[in-house]
């Protein structure tokens, strides 16, 4: 499976719907998974796959709320869209609050089910995307030695070298180099596109 | 004194004390003429002894004629009186003979006074001294012999021959000891005498005459026959006694028997017209003790209106020698009206005469007052009772008898008892009632059947039959009793009826409930069907793709199905209507309900096991009672789980044959908390409710149904946790292969 192109996973017990889901995903231009329940699924399922669930709440055993939680619990950030025959409000409350990427009643419309699935994926892909910069200034950060590390968490809050060489009783120059050496390992030319950096990977100046 | 004097004076003597004695006998027993005959005789032996004596003594030849010639006359009683004794004592010799004997005597009596000096002889010459023994000397006659003395000896032959004649007679005649010892002893005394006398008169011996002795041991050979006579009488006396005596005690135990049994024992001698009947039974009857009582005399006492019975009655008896019997009432001395039962036999003579009616009369008030009784007891029964004999006549019926039927009581005492049942029954009825006498036994009302009779006016009544069999004297009754259930049908028609209101408002209470379950069961297919006919036009416009348009359609076609199937079941589920028997498997029912139910017990998390018994027999019953009864279960089930964890919530649902085998049962067993003991009770009672939310209504709506189909609903607690739901419905006659082919009153 492709990291670039999607599936769409498709996990409902009832055969016809399943059937019939997967039909119309293929027929839109989707790669479909089905699965007649979340063991199943989860037996199968691999977390590098780009794409989204289509999940039935109402399931005998494992239900959709459970699967929810089981795939939270293992870090995966699959968008998922359930799909449920009632107007089950507290179920749709929770399920959105756990992280929905979108509830659908049925009968659903073809339309309604394609935009949820394009709007999931679309957010995946953005989701993976970031997941990518983000390991990759990880791997930046990596590379400071703990004095530059130092260094940088007083950059990011926008002191002078002169009050940070104060800060750390080192001479202005020490603090010069350090600054130096950390935009270019973190690849910066700027401290604005520095803060930035550091902000997404949570690291807050002192 | 010469020993000769004393020797005759002692013969004289003991035939004089013989007369004596034999005259005192029959002074004593006047009836017996033989013991005067005998008496007689012995004072001729006496006399007799005495002109022997005479004779020996004669001086002269004149003196021994006259002597002679007047011991004629003591012979001559002699042998008439010995004839006599003969006819009276051995009853036997041929009268002629014996006429022949007296008549010839009493000629050569005649004769003797004819001739001179005497019948003997012509003429005594002279008298021969004979000196005898002792130096005794006797006179012994010699003369002419008078050829007359022929008339005399031929009757003392004929008298002998009398004798013999009379002896056979009697011996033939099985009397043998008199034959032998009297017979004998005058065949042998007399012949000596006899001998004697002819040889004395002929003058062949010269001797006097020495009859006397004969006559001696003659008459004692004949009193000691009589003596021995009398001795057998004294005992046969004696044994009379001691059999009277045995007699009167056994009549006295049998009077006591036949007083104690109020029977009277009567005899009637049919051809005198003359009734025989105990002192006290007399009385009794009101009858003198010395009136003599007719027939015609003792039906007076008969009831007025019993006399033509009693009178038919007798008319039959005297024409049969059976036994006949009847019953009728008397008026008693006292005036008190008594029930009687006669019984009588007649005997007949050989002409064919009737000669006599023996019986006996019973009381038989006692057992009248108890029929009476009886009779008004079953009239006054708040059930109609009939009384069949086994003939299948009815003999007895009540009063709610012509209630229930329209018939009067006289229309129907004597019909066969078809005439009460259906037409359609009539048949079977027959061939019922002889099985039932067969092994005739107390069956309760009901006995599981639907039993109808048949009225006056040809409608039918739906009855219940209890059936009594009544051993009597008359052979086998069996009486019925019968109760009219019409009401009871209707009243429990119209009970079904709300029953059945009742459970379709429950039906549809309980669907509220589930709505949103059924709702997801429509709407699973409905989405199915939406969403494969929006992938169909996708494929259409990529370009057709027949073979996924094809599988398209055919899953749309089956989820249509499908949903129209929920939809059916549902219009089931809510029609209101007459409650529909059928032939059922429980494992359908179980099945039905786990498919409307399904995605409630989804969503509640509940897991069901099913253990369901393969080959079930089916049961009879209504199918959506019978789901709903299993669904409210299958729901309280759910219910009880609410608070357990998921893992926990398992339902075990199971189908069954118990009560080896006669009824199929089904159980939900649950997971949950159990019910309170003190709960256990009331939890099928209407408005008892554990749940907050609850009516209180699901069970005792589940029990009226399983009640209304038979069967069983009830709970029991698990050992470990939870509880378990049964019911219990009876297998379908079918599958019993009990046919019930027939009803209709069950006699």
């Amino acid at each position: 499976m492709s990291v670039l192109s999607p599936t769409v996973f498709v996990v409902d017990d009832y055969a016809p719907l399943r059937s019939s889901i997967s039909r119309l995903l293929r027929g839109a231009g989707f790669a479909v998974a089905a699965f007649a329940s979340a063991e199943e699924f989860l037996a199968q399922y691999d977390s590098q796959t780009l794409g989204c669930l289509v999940l039935d709440l109402a399931m005998p055993a494992v239900n959709g709320l459970d699967l929810q939680r089981a795939l939270a619990k293992a870090g995966s950030l699959l968008p998922i869209i359930f799909l449920t025959g009632e107007g089950d409000i507290p179920k749709a409350v929770q399920a959105m609050k756990n992280g929905a990427s979108d509830f659908l009643t049925k009968p659903v419309s073809d339309e309604d089910l394609l935009a949820a699935i394009s709007m999931a994926i679309k957010k995946d892909r953005a989701l993976r995307w970031e997941q990518a910069e983000l390991s990759e200034i990880r791997v930046r950060l990596a590379t400071l030695t703990p004095r530059e590390r130092e260094v940088l968490e007083y950059v990011v809050t926008g002191k002078l070298n002169k009050q940070i060489a104060g800060d750390l009783g080192t001479v202005e120059q020490t603090v010069k180099v350090h600054r130096a050496r950390v935009m270019q390992k973190m690849m910066v030319r700027s401290v604005a596109e520095l803060v930035r950096l550091t902000q997404r990977c949570g690291i807050n100046g002192r | 004194m010469s020993w000769i004097t004393v020797v005759w004076s002692m013969n004289a003597a003991a035939c004089l004390t013989l007369a004596g004695i034999y005259a005192l006998v029959w002074f004593k027993q006047r009836e017996d003429w033989a013991y005067l005959a005998l008496s007689c005789n012995a004072v001729a032996g006496t006399v007799l002894t005495a002109f022997e004596l005479a004779l020996l003594r004669a001086q002269t030849t004149e003196q021994y004629g006259v002597i002679l010639r007047w011991a004629q006359l003591p012979v001559w009683v002699l042998v008439v009186s010995l004839v006599v004794f003969v006819r009276l004592y051995l009853r036997a010799g041929q009268p002629w003979l014996g006429w022949s004997v007296c008549g010839a005597r009493t000629l050569a009596l005649i004769l003797n006074f004819i001739f001179i000096p005497n019948l003997s002889y012509r003429q005594i010459t002279s008298l021969k001294q004979v000196s005898w023994w002792g130096g005794e000397t006797i006179s012994v006659p010699v003369g002419v012999t008078n050829p007359w003395i022929l008339v005399a000896q031929l009757s003392l032959v004929l008298l002998v021959i009398f004798f013999v004649d009379a002896a056979l007679t009697a011996w033939r005649r099985g009397d043998r000891q008199r034959a032998l010892v009297v017979g004998g002893a005058l065949i042998f005394f007399s012949a000596i005498a006899i001998g004697q006398v002819v040889l004395v008169v002929w003058g062949i011996i010269q001797v006097p005459f020495l009859a006397c002795f004969s006559y001696l041991g003659l008459v004692a050979a004949m009193g000691y026959q009589m003596s021995n006579d009398m001795l057998q009488r004294a005992q046969l006396t004696r044994q009379l006694q001691e059999s009277e005596a045995t007699l009167r005690d056994s009549k006295e135990r049998i009077d006591l028997a036949t007083k104690s049994a109020g029977l009277i024992v009567w005899t009637w001698d049919v051809a005198r017209d003359e009734v025989w009947l105990s002192e006290e039974d007399r009385a009794l009857l009101g009858f003198s003790q010395s009136e003599k009582l007719s027939a015609e005399r003792v039906r007076s006492v008969v009831y007025s209106e019993d006399r033509q019975l009693l009178s038919q009655l007798v008319e039959h008896s005297l024409t049969t020698p059976e036994e006949v019997e009847g019953e009728y009432r008397i008026v008693r001395g006292d005036g008190s009206i008594r029930w009687m039962s006669r019984r009588g036999r007649v005997e007949f003579n050989g002409d064919g005469q009737p000669t006599w009616e023996r019986g006996v009369l019973m009381d038989i008030t006692k057992r009248k007052q108890a029929e009476e009784q009886f009779r008004l007891v079953v009239d006054a029964a708040p059930s109609a009772m009939i009384m069949v004999n086994a003939q299948g006549l009815i003999t007895l019926v009540n009063t709610q008898v012509e209630a229930v039927f329209g018939y009067t009581r006289d229309e129907l005492i004597g019909r066969p008892i078809e005439i009460l049942v259906p037409e359609r029954f009539k048949s079977h009825h027959v061939s019922d009632r002889h099985g039932y006498l067969g092994d005739a036994q107390a069956r309760p009302m009901g006995a599981g059947r639907e039993l109808f009779g048949r009225r006056k006016d040809g409608t039918e009544v739906p009855v219940e039959i209890g059936l009594n069999p009544i051993h009597t004297s008359e052979g086998l009754f069996v009486l019925a009793s019968i109760i009219d259930i019409s009401e009871r049908k209707r009243a429990e028609l119209e009970a079904a009826h709300h029953r059945n209101e009742m459970a379709h408002l429950s039906r549809v209470a309980m669907l509220g409930e589930l709505s949103a379950s059924i709702a997801h069961e429509l709407n699973q297919p409905l989405s199915a069907i939406l969403t494969n006919a929006q992938a169909a036009q996708r494929v259409l416009g990529n370009g057709a793709d027949l073979a996924e348009i094809h599988d398209i359609l055919n899953e749309i076609v089956s989820e249509d199905k499908r949903a129209a199937e929920v939809i059916r079941r549902l219009r089931l589920w809510l029609k209101k209507g007459e409650v529909q028997q059928h032939s059922l498997c429980c494992n359908e029912v179980v099945q039905d309900v786990l498919k409307l139910m399904r995605s409630d017990l989804i969503n509640q998390k509940v897991a069901v096991d099913c253990e369901l018994a393969r080959s079930l027999p089916a049961v009879t019953g209504d199918s959506v009672q019978l789901q709903q009864v299993l669904l409210n279960l299958v729901v309280n089930a759910c219910d009880a789980m609410a608070d357990c964890n998921t893992p926990e919530r398992r339902l075990l649902i199971r189908t069954g044959i118990e009560n080896g085998p006669s009824a199929v049962v089904v159980s939900v067993t649950d997971r949950g908390g159990g019910i309170p003991e003190e709960k256990m009770k009331h939890i099928f009672e209407p408005f008892f409710s554990t749940k907050a939310k609850g009516m209180g209504l699901g069970l005792s709506v589940c029990h009226t149904i399983i009640g209304a189909h038979r069967g069983k609903l009830w709970v029991t607690n698990n050992a470990d946790c939870g509880a378990t739901f049964h019911f219990s419905l009876p297998i379908a006659a079918s599958d019993k292969e009990v046919v019930i082919t027939h009803n209709g009153i069950g006699l």
